[in-house]
């Protein structure tokens, strides 16, 4: 099923806006981490971590699953397919991941915001969760740039299975 | 993703697909990933799992 062009168009925008909006949300992430784990003014900690909670779950989320969603509509529905092209797979296989990683990292950021609404963090307080919390966005946005290269450089290379398609159609 | 491949033997289309095998560059991505999973893995396996679960 091939969209129409005007279609195409209109979900390449929603998929190029949700992926780049993924990128800067995390970007702002990992300035609000860095923030809670390095300074010593307790109302900054206890506000980076609130504010971290919150545009997790207001921004980051929804726009990773928009993300996911528009591009596999991008794939599914141009000639690219979702499993025809080495690129694409990847692609897929880079974002499906990504997106159960911080699924399951909201966990120890909302540990984090329950921590700092009742006590005060000082600095050798839930260390390990407060360091894990820069790790993770600067791995979100390695991959993050990753499948923004390879969706603009297209890496060649079909799959077997787009091998046999393009024989099949040819 | 992008647009369609447009199948004229220039810039990105399927044409620049290497017959048979997967391409070098998937292959280094493969090694990189599992490397990267297998890292996880030893992490997790030895404590220092995300909120220390």
């Amino acid at each position: 099923m091939t969209m129409a062009p005007g279609l195409r168009r209109f979900a390449l925008a929603a998929h190029v806006a949700s992926s780049v909006g993924w990128l800067g949300s995390v970007l702002a992430f990992l300035a609000l981490s860095v923030a809670g784990l390095t300074s010593q003014d307790t109302q900054t900690v206890r506000s980076a971590y609130l504010a971290a909670e919150l545009i997790t779950w207001s921004v980051i989320v929804p726009l990773s699953l928009a993300s996911l969603l528009t591009g596999l509509v991008q794939s599914l529905g141009t000639t690219w397919g979702l499993f025809r092209h080495y690129w694409v797979l990847v692609k897929l296989l880079l974002t499906v991941p990504a997106t159960v990683v911080l699924l399951v990292h909201t966990r120890p950021i909302g540990r984090l915001a329950r921590a700092v609404e009742h006590t005060t963090l000082s600095d050798g307080d839930l260390t390990w969760p407060r360091t894990q919390l820069v790790i993770a966005p600067v791995a979100a946005l390695v991959v993050l740039l990753v499948t923004t290269a390879l969706a603009i450089y297209k890496p060649g290379g079909l799959t077997r299975y787009g091998q046999r398609r393009r024989r099949t159609y040819r | 993703m992008a647009d369609p491949p447009t199948y004229s033997g220039t810039g990105a289309g399927p044409d620049r697909g290497a017959p048979g095998g997967a391409p070098r560059w998937v292959k280094v991505f493969g090694i990189i990933a599992i490397t990267l999973v297998v890292v996880t893995v030893v992490l997790h396996l030895t404590g220092n799992s995300p909120g220390g679960h």
